[in-house]
């Protein structure tokens, strides 16, 4: 995987959405999103997987808890074609995380509690190009 | 000072731009944006001083600031949400700012690509554009 882009000091705050666009590199394997706290506490480890560790067009999720992978959860609605320029929104309150593709949303534990999102990094084949605070 | 939103990996190319939105503190006296390869070595910094009324662009280099460039026109005022433009123009960049003002200022380093950004002191991002 390439070298992403990594936001720091974000401060989004409880109820507060925020989105990333970008464009899903033709051919796409996978793509990554991670949201949390820093690189070792991530609320949510969102994985596109195109084709990839034998999962075909299938949304990964988990979290890391101190450095520590939890329990994955697989969303089996995949809206993205590779090629593609995609928005996924985000919002969280203590207990959880909505993630809103196009046309489908769904939520994710925040197993790690966490308050306020500063940190976002993306992996993959996915080119971020725009990200939106609200 | 507010810590610094920060992002690094970037990849901006020449011919392509870099459109920061945000608000500007009500309480603010500065607010700085950084753009370059790192934060010790940077190609632009752009730091609006509402307390000197003046713009200081400069670069940075191993650490070390070089030679200040001042602008004494701030074409934005605290308080207020503004978009600010960075065109990387290859041997420029081109900052262009409310108003229809803009400002320039030298590729120093000859950089080919941009791959750091921070935002520092009173202005919280709202939306970050890559194109």
């Amino acid at each position: 995987m390439s070298c992403g882009l990594v936001c720091t000091n974000l401060g989004i705050k409880p109820g507060q959405r925020f989105g990333v666009k970008g464009e899903i590199t033709p051919g796409a394997k996978s793509f990554v999103v991670n949201i949390g706290k820093d690189p070792a506490n991530i609320v949510l480890h969102f994985n596109a997987r195109f084709d990839i560790h034998g999962d075909v067009k299938t949304i990964v999720c988990n979290s890391k808890n101190n450095g520590e992978w939890g329990t994955e959860q697989r969303e089996t609605t995949f809206p993205f074609q590779e090629g593609s320029t995609v928005e996924i929104f985000f919002v969280h309150d203590k207990n959880e995380l909505t993630v809103q593709l196009p046309g489908h949303q769904f939520k994710f534990p925040n197993r790690l509690g966490l308050q306020a999102i500063d940190y976002l990094s993306e992996e993959g084949d996915f080119k971020l190009k725009s990200l939106q605070m609200e | 000072m507010s810590e610094k939103f920060e992002i690094v990996n970037l990849d901006v190319k020449p011919g392509e731009v870099l459109k920061v939105k945000g608000k500007i503190s009500d309480d603010t006296d500065r607010f700085e944006f950084n753009i370059g390869k790192s934060s010790s070595d940077l190609a632009l910094h752009f730091n609006p001083r509402f307390d000197e009324s003046v713009i200081v662009c400069n670069s940075r280099c191993s650490n070390h600031w070089q030679e200040e460039y001042r602008e004494h026109h701030i074409p934005f005022s605290k308080g207020s949400e503004v978009k600010i433009l960075i065109h990387f123009l290859g041997d420029k960049f081109q900052v262009k700012l409310p108003g229809g003002h803009e400002l320039e200022f030298p590729n120093r380093h000859d950089y080919e690509k941009i791959s750091y950004l921070s935002v520092k002191g009173g202005f919280r991002v709202t939306s970050f554009k890559q194109d």
